[in-house]
Protein backbone atom coordinates (compact mmCIF):
# COMPACT_ATOMS: atom_id res chain seq x y z
CA UNK A 1 0.00 0.00 0.00
CA UNK A 2 1.11 3.57 -0.55
CA UNK A 3 1.37 5.99 2.32
CA UNK A 4 -0.91 8.93 1.61
CA UNK A 5 0.93 11.40 3.82
CA UNK A 6 4.40 10.00 3.38
CA UNK A 7 7.27 11.45 1.41
CA UNK A 8 6.40 13.17 -1.87
CA UNK A 9 8.39 12.78 -5.07
CA UNK A 10 10.04 15.34 -7.29
CA UNK A 11 13.23 16.15 -9.16
CA UNK A 12 16.02 18.68 -9.07
CA UNK A 13 16.89 20.26 -12.40
CA UNK A 14 20.52 19.57 -11.43
CA UNK A 15 19.88 16.04 -12.73
CA UNK A 16 19.72 17.59 -16.21
CA UNK A 17 23.02 19.47 -15.95
CA UNK A 18 24.35 18.01 -19.22
CA UNK A 19 21.21 18.87 -21.15
CA UNK A 20 21.34 22.37 -19.65
CA UNK A 21 25.02 23.10 -20.27
CA UNK A 22 24.79 21.92 -23.87
CA UNK A 23 21.83 24.27 -24.41
CA UNK A 24 19.47 21.47 -25.46
CA UNK A 25 16.73 23.15 -23.40
CA UNK A 26 15.89 26.66 -22.31
CA UNK A 27 14.47 26.89 -18.78
CA UNK A 28 10.85 26.88 -19.94
CA UNK A 29 11.45 23.94 -22.29
CA UNK A 30 13.17 21.93 -19.57
CA UNK A 31 10.36 22.49 -17.08
CA UNK A 32 7.76 21.56 -19.73
CA UNK A 33 9.69 18.38 -20.51
CA UNK A 34 9.81 17.44 -16.82
CA UNK A 35 6.06 18.03 -16.52
CA UNK A 36 5.31 16.11 -19.73
CA UNK A 37 7.24 13.10 -18.46
CA UNK A 38 5.54 13.27 -15.02
CA UNK A 39 8.85 13.61 -13.20
CA UNK A 40 7.49 16.24 -10.79
CA UNK A 41 5.37 17.63 -9.50
CA UNK A 42 7.84 18.90 -6.92
CA UNK A 43 10.84 20.79 -8.21
CA UNK A 44 14.20 21.85 -6.85
CA UNK A 45 16.27 24.38 -8.77
CA UNK A 46 19.80 25.58 -8.07
CA UNK A 47 19.48 29.36 -8.18
CA UNK A 48 22.96 29.88 -9.55
CA UNK A 49 22.45 27.19 -12.18
CA UNK A 50 19.14 28.12 -13.73
CA UNK A 51 18.44 31.80 -13.00
CA UNK A 52 20.64 34.30 -14.78
CA UNK A 53 19.57 37.11 -12.43
CA UNK A 54 20.58 35.20 -9.29
CA UNK A 55 21.30 36.15 -6.52
CA UNK A 56 18.97 39.17 -7.06
CA UNK A 57 15.94 38.15 -9.10
CA UNK A 58 13.74 40.95 -10.49
CA UNK A 59 10.00 41.19 -9.95
CA UNK A 60 9.47 40.71 -13.69
CA UNK A 61 11.42 37.47 -13.81
CA UNK A 62 9.75 36.17 -10.65
CA UNK A 63 6.31 36.84 -12.20
CA UNK A 64 7.33 35.10 -15.45
CA UNK A 65 8.64 32.12 -13.48
CA UNK A 66 5.50 31.80 -11.36
CA UNK A 67 3.36 31.84 -14.50
CA UNK A 68 5.55 29.12 -15.97
CA UNK A 69 5.14 26.94 -12.90
CA UNK A 70 1.38 27.47 -12.91
CA UNK A 71 1.20 26.57 -16.60
CA UNK A 72 3.21 23.37 -16.15
CA UNK A 73 1.48 22.35 -12.92
CA UNK A 74 4.82 22.00 -11.19
CA UNK A 75 5.36 22.87 -7.55
CA UNK A 76 8.32 25.03 -6.48
CA UNK A 77 9.63 23.35 -3.38
CA UNK A 78 13.33 23.97 -2.99
CA UNK A 79 15.77 26.57 -4.25
CA UNK A 80 19.39 25.60 -3.73
CA UNK A 81 21.45 28.56 -2.56
CA UNK A 82 25.21 28.73 -2.14
CA UNK A 83 27.29 29.69 0.87
CA UNK A 84 30.06 31.30 -1.19
CA UNK A 85 32.42 32.24 1.57
CA UNK A 86 35.67 32.09 -0.39
CA UNK A 87 35.18 34.78 -3.02
CA UNK A 88 38.89 35.46 -3.48
CA UNK A 89 40.97 32.30 -3.91
CA UNK A 90 43.87 32.07 -1.52
CA UNK A 91 42.68 35.05 0.54
CA UNK A 92 40.61 35.39 3.70
CA UNK A 93 36.95 34.38 3.54
CA UNK A 94 34.44 37.21 3.27
CA UNK A 95 33.21 38.90 6.46
CA UNK A 96 30.40 37.28 8.43
CA UNK A 97 28.13 40.29 7.81
CA UNK A 98 28.70 40.04 4.05
CA UNK A 99 28.05 36.29 4.08
CA UNK A 100 24.79 36.77 6.00
CA UNK A 101 23.69 39.41 3.48
CA UNK A 102 24.69 37.09 0.60
CA UNK A 103 22.36 34.44 2.03
CA UNK A 104 19.57 36.95 2.53
CA UNK A 105 19.77 38.12 -1.09
CA UNK A 106 19.31 34.54 -2.27
CA UNK A 107 16.57 33.76 0.26
CA UNK A 108 14.60 36.86 -0.79
CA UNK A 109 14.87 35.85 -4.44
CA UNK A 110 13.78 32.28 -3.70
CA UNK A 111 10.80 33.53 -1.71
CA UNK A 112 9.83 35.94 -4.47
CA UNK A 113 9.74 33.07 -6.97
CA UNK A 114 7.49 30.98 -4.75
CA UNK A 115 9.94 28.48 -3.28
CA UNK A 116 9.16 27.18 0.18
CA UNK A 117 12.64 26.29 1.36
CA UNK A 118 16.28 26.82 0.53
CA UNK A 119 19.17 24.36 0.47
CA UNK A 120 22.29 25.84 2.11
CA UNK A 121 25.80 24.52 2.67
CA UNK A 122 28.22 23.86 5.52
CA UNK A 123 30.46 26.67 4.22
CA UNK A 124 28.03 28.85 6.21
CA UNK A 125 29.46 28.65 9.76
CA UNK A 126 27.05 27.48 12.47
CA UNK A 127 27.60 30.69 14.44
CA UNK A 128 25.73 32.65 11.74
CA UNK A 129 22.55 30.60 12.14
CA UNK A 130 21.22 32.78 15.00
CA UNK A 131 21.12 35.65 12.50
CA UNK A 132 19.66 33.68 9.61
CA UNK A 133 16.96 31.74 11.47
CA UNK A 134 14.88 34.80 12.49
CA UNK A 135 15.21 36.21 8.97
CA UNK A 136 13.87 32.95 7.52
CA UNK A 137 11.04 32.93 10.04
CA UNK A 138 10.16 36.55 9.15
CA UNK A 139 9.90 35.92 5.42
CA UNK A 140 8.33 32.47 5.79
CA UNK A 141 11.10 30.32 4.40
CA UNK A 142 12.87 27.25 5.74
CA UNK A 143 16.60 26.75 5.27
CA UNK A 144 18.22 23.34 5.37
CA UNK A 145 21.89 22.50 5.20
CA UNK A 146 22.75 19.75 2.73
CA UNK A 147 24.40 16.78 4.43
CA UNK A 148 26.58 15.72 1.51
CA UNK A 149 29.51 13.27 1.41
CA UNK A 150 31.88 13.18 3.21
CA UNK A 151 29.41 14.52 5.78
CA UNK A 152 27.13 12.13 7.63
CA UNK A 153 25.18 12.08 10.89
CA UNK A 154 28.25 12.00 13.14
CA UNK A 155 30.66 14.18 11.19
CA UNK A 156 32.08 16.98 13.41
CA UNK A 157 30.57 19.72 11.22
CA UNK A 158 27.16 18.05 11.50
CA UNK A 159 27.48 17.74 15.28
CA UNK A 160 28.31 21.46 15.54
CA UNK A 161 25.23 22.32 13.50
CA UNK A 162 23.14 19.90 15.53
CA UNK A 163 24.12 21.65 18.73
CA UNK A 164 23.11 25.02 17.27
CA UNK A 165 19.85 23.59 15.90
CA UNK A 166 18.96 22.30 19.35
CA UNK A 167 19.85 25.61 20.97
CA UNK A 168 17.82 27.73 18.51
CA UNK A 169 15.02 25.19 18.06
CA UNK A 170 13.76 27.19 15.08
CA UNK A 171 11.16 25.65 12.76
CA UNK A 172 12.95 27.47 9.93
CA UNK A 173 16.08 25.31 10.17
CA UNK A 174 16.60 21.67 9.30
CA UNK A 175 18.54 18.96 7.50
CA UNK A 176 18.66 18.02 3.84
CA UNK A 177 20.17 14.52 3.63
CA UNK A 178 21.93 13.76 0.36
CA UNK A 179 22.81 10.07 0.94
CA UNK A 180 26.20 10.07 -0.80
CA UNK A 181 27.83 9.78 2.62
CA UNK A 182 26.35 6.33 3.16
CA UNK A 183 27.21 4.45 -0.02
CA UNK A 184 28.10 0.76 -0.18
CA UNK A 185 30.41 0.95 -3.20
CA UNK A 186 31.83 3.13 -5.92
CA UNK A 187 29.18 3.26 -8.67
CA UNK A 188 30.07 0.71 -11.38
CA UNK A 189 29.05 3.36 -13.92
CA UNK A 190 31.79 5.66 -12.60
CA UNK A 191 34.38 2.90 -12.94
CA UNK A 192 33.10 2.08 -16.44
CA UNK A 193 33.55 5.75 -17.37
CA UNK A 194 37.14 5.55 -16.10
CA UNK A 195 37.71 2.37 -18.12
CA UNK A 196 36.29 4.09 -21.21
CA UNK A 197 39.14 6.60 -21.15
CA UNK A 198 41.70 3.81 -20.79
CA UNK A 199 42.20 3.59 -17.02
CA UNK A 200 44.03 0.32 -16.27
CA UNK A 201 42.17 -2.31 -14.25
CA UNK A 202 44.99 -2.38 -11.68
CA UNK A 203 44.45 1.31 -10.87
CA UNK A 204 40.71 0.71 -10.51
CA UNK A 205 41.38 -2.14 -8.06
CA UNK A 206 43.66 0.13 -5.98
CA UNK A 207 40.96 2.83 -5.99
CA UNK A 208 38.30 0.39 -4.76
CA UNK A 209 40.54 -0.75 -1.93
CA UNK A 210 41.41 2.79 -0.78
CA UNK A 211 37.75 3.88 -1.03
CA UNK A 212 36.78 1.28 1.60
CA UNK A 213 38.98 2.98 4.22
CA UNK A 214 37.85 5.34 6.96
CA UNK A 215 40.16 8.26 6.11
CA UNK A 216 39.04 11.71 4.96
CA UNK A 217 38.51 12.20 1.22
CA UNK A 218 41.68 14.22 0.73
CA UNK A 219 43.75 11.58 2.55
CA UNK A 220 42.39 8.88 0.25
CA UNK A 221 43.11 11.08 -2.77
CA UNK A 222 46.65 11.65 -1.53
CA UNK A 223 47.18 7.92 -1.08
CA UNK A 224 46.03 7.18 -4.61
CA UNK A 225 48.16 9.95 -6.10
CA UNK A 226 51.26 8.70 -4.27
CA UNK A 227 50.79 5.15 -5.53
CA UNK A 228 49.96 6.41 -9.02
CA UNK A 229 53.07 8.54 -9.15
CA UNK A 230 55.20 5.65 -7.98
CA UNK A 231 53.78 3.34 -10.63
CA UNK A 232 53.60 5.98 -13.39
CA UNK A 233 49.84 6.08 -13.99
CA UNK A 234 48.39 8.78 -16.26
CA UNK A 235 47.14 11.80 -14.21
CA UNK A 236 43.93 11.82 -16.27
CA UNK A 237 43.18 8.24 -15.20
CA UNK A 238 43.99 9.09 -11.58
CA UNK A 239 41.63 12.09 -11.72
CA UNK A 240 38.81 9.88 -13.05
CA UNK A 241 39.25 7.53 -10.08
CA UNK A 242 39.77 10.24 -7.44
CA UNK A 243 36.28 11.65 -8.06
CA UNK A 244 34.85 8.68 -6.15
CA UNK A 245 36.48 9.81 -2.88
CA UNK A 246 34.74 13.20 -2.97
CA UNK A 247 31.21 12.25 -3.98
CA UNK A 248 30.73 9.06 -1.95
CA UNK A 249 31.79 7.62 1.36
CA UNK A 250 30.77 4.47 3.20
CA UNK A 251 29.31 5.49 6.56
CA UNK A 252 26.49 3.57 8.27
CA UNK A 253 23.22 4.00 6.30
CA UNK A 254 21.16 3.52 9.48
CA UNK A 255 22.77 6.62 11.00
CA UNK A 256 20.22 8.77 9.10
CA UNK A 257 17.74 7.78 11.82
CA UNK A 258 19.39 10.40 14.05
CA UNK A 259 18.39 13.18 11.64
CA UNK A 260 14.85 12.25 10.62
CA UNK A 261 13.07 14.49 13.13
CA UNK A 262 14.64 17.68 11.73
CA UNK A 263 14.71 16.64 8.07
CA UNK A 264 12.82 19.17 5.95
CA UNK A 265 13.71 17.98 2.45
CA UNK A 266 15.67 15.18 0.84
CA UNK A 267 18.16 15.02 -2.00
CA UNK A 268 17.70 11.59 -3.48
CA UNK A 269 21.29 11.41 -4.68
CA UNK A 270 21.92 8.55 -7.08
CA UNK A 271 24.30 7.46 -9.80
CA UNK A 272 22.50 4.72 -11.69
CA UNK A 273 19.41 2.57 -11.19
CA UNK A 274 19.90 -0.80 -12.88
CA UNK A 275 17.42 -2.91 -14.85
CA UNK A 276 16.34 -4.59 -11.61
CA UNK A 277 15.33 -1.19 -10.18
CA UNK A 278 18.18 -0.99 -7.66
CA UNK A 279 20.55 1.95 -7.20
CA UNK A 280 24.02 0.61 -7.90
CA UNK A 281 25.93 2.30 -5.07
CA UNK A 282 23.59 3.72 -2.41
CA UNK A 283 21.46 1.30 -0.32
CA UNK A 284 18.06 3.04 -0.44
CA UNK A 285 16.35 -0.07 0.88
CA UNK A 286 18.21 0.36 4.17
CA UNK A 287 17.41 3.98 4.99
CA UNK A 288 14.40 5.23 3.02
CA UNK A 289 11.89 3.47 5.31
CA UNK A 290 13.46 5.31 8.27
CA UNK A 291 12.16 8.61 6.90
CA UNK A 292 8.74 7.23 6.04
CA UNK A 293 8.32 5.57 9.41
CA UNK A 294 9.77 8.58 11.21
CA UNK A 295 7.00 10.79 9.85
CA UNK A 296 8.83 12.68 7.10
CA UNK A 297 6.21 14.14 4.73
CA UNK A 298 8.39 16.49 2.68
CA UNK A 299 9.80 15.91 -0.78
CA UNK A 300 12.44 13.53 -2.08
CA UNK A 301 13.91 15.12 -5.20
CA UNK A 302 15.72 12.74 -7.52
CA UNK A 303 19.26 14.01 -7.93
CA UNK A 304 21.11 12.13 -10.66
CA UNK A 305 24.81 12.93 -10.46
CA UNK A 306 26.08 10.42 -12.99
CA UNK A 307 26.28 13.42 -15.32
CA UNK A 308 29.58 14.24 -13.62
CA UNK A 309 31.22 11.39 -15.53
CA UNK A 310 28.84 10.17 -18.25
CA UNK A 311 26.17 11.39 -20.63
CA UNK A 312 23.47 8.77 -20.08
CA UNK A 313 19.82 9.83 -20.52
CA UNK A 314 19.04 11.83 -17.38
CA UNK A 315 15.28 11.66 -17.90
CA UNK A 316 15.33 7.86 -17.96
CA UNK A 317 17.58 7.75 -14.91
CA UNK A 318 15.20 9.99 -12.95
CA UNK A 319 12.20 7.89 -14.02
CA UNK A 320 13.93 4.76 -12.71
CA UNK A 321 14.91 6.43 -9.44
CA UNK A 322 11.39 7.63 -8.71
CA UNK A 323 9.99 4.18 -9.46
CA UNK A 324 12.54 2.67 -7.08
CA UNK A 325 11.68 5.11 -4.27
CA UNK A 326 7.96 4.50 -4.72
CA UNK A 327 8.53 0.75 -4.57
CA UNK A 328 10.56 0.97 -1.37
CA UNK A 329 8.13 3.39 0.30
CA UNK A 330 5.19 1.14 -0.56
CA UNK A 331 6.74 -1.87 1.14
CA UNK A 332 5.40 -2.77 4.55
CA UNK A 333 7.35 -1.53 7.58
CA UNK A 334 9.61 -4.10 9.15
CA UNK A 335 8.00 -5.43 12.35
CA UNK A 336 9.66 -4.05 15.47
CA UNK B 1 34.71 15.68 -23.37
CA UNK B 2 31.89 16.07 -20.82
CA UNK B 3 29.79 19.24 -21.01
CA UNK B 4 31.16 20.34 -17.63
CA UNK B 5 34.73 20.14 -18.96
CA UNK B 6 34.21 22.25 -22.07
CA UNK B 7 35.91 25.66 -21.89
CA UNK B 8 36.17 26.80 -25.51
CA UNK B 9 32.76 28.30 -26.25
CA UNK B 10 30.44 27.59 -29.17
CA UNK B 11 31.03 31.09 -30.56
CA UNK B 12 34.71 30.22 -31.14
CA UNK B 13 37.31 32.74 -32.29
CA UNK B 14 36.40 36.07 -33.89
CA UNK B 15 38.30 38.95 -35.47
CA UNK B 16 37.22 42.30 -33.99
CA UNK B 17 38.62 45.84 -34.19
CA UNK B 18 39.63 45.39 -30.54
CA UNK B 19 41.66 42.24 -31.24
CA UNK B 20 41.00 38.52 -31.44
CA UNK B 21 38.01 37.46 -29.33
CA UNK B 22 37.77 33.95 -27.88
CA UNK B 23 34.55 32.49 -26.45
CA UNK B 24 35.01 30.74 -23.08
CA UNK B 25 32.59 28.46 -21.24
CA UNK B 26 32.59 28.05 -17.48
CA UNK B 27 33.59 24.47 -16.55
CA UNK B 28 31.27 24.10 -13.57
CA UNK B 29 27.62 23.22 -13.02
CA UNK B 30 26.55 26.67 -11.80
CA UNK B 31 27.31 30.33 -12.28
CA UNK B 32 30.27 31.69 -10.36
CA UNK B 33 31.61 35.11 -9.47
CA UNK B 34 34.31 36.01 -12.01
CA UNK B 35 36.69 36.47 -9.06
CA UNK B 36 36.82 32.71 -8.55
CA UNK B 37 37.92 31.90 -12.12
CA UNK B 38 41.41 32.39 -13.51
CA UNK B 39 42.57 32.41 -17.12
CA UNK B 40 45.81 30.44 -16.88
CA UNK B 41 47.09 30.79 -20.43
CA UNK B 42 46.21 30.97 -24.11
CA UNK B 43 48.35 29.72 -26.97
CA UNK B 44 47.66 30.42 -30.63
CA UNK B 45 49.25 27.99 -33.10
CA UNK B 46 51.59 26.89 -30.35
CA UNK B 47 52.78 30.37 -29.36
CA UNK B 48 51.84 31.81 -25.94
CA UNK B 49 49.63 34.92 -26.11
CA UNK B 50 50.59 37.88 -23.93
CA UNK B 51 47.46 38.57 -21.89
CA UNK B 52 48.73 41.69 -20.08
CA UNK B 53 46.22 43.96 -21.89
CA UNK B 54 43.47 41.38 -22.39
CA UNK B 55 39.89 42.16 -21.38
CA UNK B 56 36.84 40.15 -20.39
CA UNK B 57 33.50 40.90 -22.05
CA UNK B 58 30.25 39.44 -20.74
CA UNK B 59 26.88 40.87 -21.78
CA UNK B 60 27.16 44.58 -21.07
CA UNK B 61 30.11 44.42 -18.70
CA UNK B 62 33.77 44.56 -19.56
CA UNK B 63 36.88 44.69 -17.39
CA UNK B 64 40.62 44.09 -17.68
CA UNK B 65 41.60 40.45 -17.27
CA UNK B 66 44.10 41.59 -14.64
CA UNK B 67 41.16 42.76 -12.49
CA UNK B 68 39.10 39.59 -12.76
CA UNK B 69 40.07 38.57 -9.23
CA UNK B 70 38.24 41.65 -7.89
CA UNK B 71 34.93 40.84 -9.58
CA UNK B 72 33.14 39.30 -6.60
CA UNK B 73 29.70 40.61 -7.55
CA UNK B 74 29.76 39.97 -11.29
CA UNK B 75 28.46 36.50 -12.05
CA UNK B 76 29.40 34.37 -15.04
CA UNK B 77 26.11 32.67 -15.96
CA UNK B 78 26.89 29.02 -16.56
CA UNK B 79 24.92 28.84 -19.83
CA UNK B 80 26.67 31.78 -21.47
CA UNK B 81 30.08 32.34 -22.96
CA UNK B 82 32.32 35.06 -21.62
CA UNK B 83 34.73 36.51 -24.15
CA UNK B 84 38.46 37.03 -23.84
CA UNK B 85 39.51 39.95 -26.02
CA UNK B 86 43.21 39.95 -26.88
CA UNK B 87 44.40 43.31 -28.25
CA UNK B 88 47.23 43.10 -30.73
CA UNK B 89 46.39 39.55 -31.76
CA UNK B 90 45.55 39.61 -35.45
CA UNK B 91 43.60 36.77 -36.96
CA UNK B 92 42.14 36.85 -40.45
CA UNK B 93 38.49 35.94 -40.98
CA UNK B 94 38.25 32.46 -42.44
CA UNK B 95 41.71 31.33 -41.31
CA UNK B 96 42.20 28.27 -39.09
CA UNK B 97 44.11 28.33 -35.82
CA UNK B 98 44.94 25.87 -33.12
CA UNK B 99 43.89 27.44 -29.82
CA UNK B 100 44.80 26.12 -26.37
CA UNK B 101 43.06 27.58 -23.35
CA UNK B 102 43.67 26.84 -19.67
CA UNK B 103 41.19 27.88 -17.00
CA UNK B 104 41.28 27.39 -13.26
CA UNK B 105 38.09 27.26 -11.20
CA UNK B 106 38.08 27.79 -7.43
CA UNK B 107 34.56 26.91 -6.23
CA UNK B 108 33.84 29.54 -3.54
CA UNK B 109 32.23 27.12 -1.08
CA UNK B 110 35.03 24.50 -1.25
CA UNK B 111 38.16 25.99 0.31
CA UNK B 112 41.39 24.85 -1.27
CA UNK B 113 39.84 23.24 -4.34
CA UNK B 114 41.39 24.40 -7.60
CA UNK B 115 40.16 22.64 -10.70
CA UNK B 116 42.45 22.61 -13.74
CA UNK B 117 40.68 22.78 -17.08
CA UNK B 118 42.67 22.60 -20.35
CA UNK B 119 41.23 22.40 -23.88
CA UNK B 120 42.75 22.62 -27.34
CA UNK B 121 40.73 23.04 -30.52
CA UNK B 122 41.23 24.09 -34.11
CA UNK B 123 38.97 27.06 -34.76
CA UNK B 124 38.04 28.89 -37.97
CA UNK B 125 37.92 32.64 -37.37
CA UNK B 126 34.44 34.17 -37.63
Amino acid sequence: MTVANGPQMGVTLYSFTNEWLTRQFELDGLLREVAKRNLGPNIEIIGFQSFKEFPDVSDDFAAYFKDLMAETGLNTVSCAINSDRFMKPGQQPIDDADLVEYHKRQLRSAKKMGFKLARSQFACPAHLLPELAPFCEDIGMQMGVEVHAPMWARHPAVLEYREMYEKLDSPALGWIPDFGGTARAIPPSLLDAARAIGTPEALIEITKEIWQGDEASYVKAGKLRAIAQDKGYDPLHVQACTLSFFILSNNDPHSWAEMVDRTIHIHGKFYGVNDEGVEEAIPYEEFLPLFRDGGFTGTIVSEWEGHAYCTADAFEQVRRHQAMCRRILAEAPVAA
Amino acid sequence: MLPVERIIGEEGLSATPRGARLAMRLPWYRSLPFSTVEVGSVTLDGAPVDLADARIEFDDITFPLAEMGEQTNAFWFVRDSAFLVMPGVDVAAGSDHEVSLLLYVNPPYIPGMKRVNPQTATLRVN
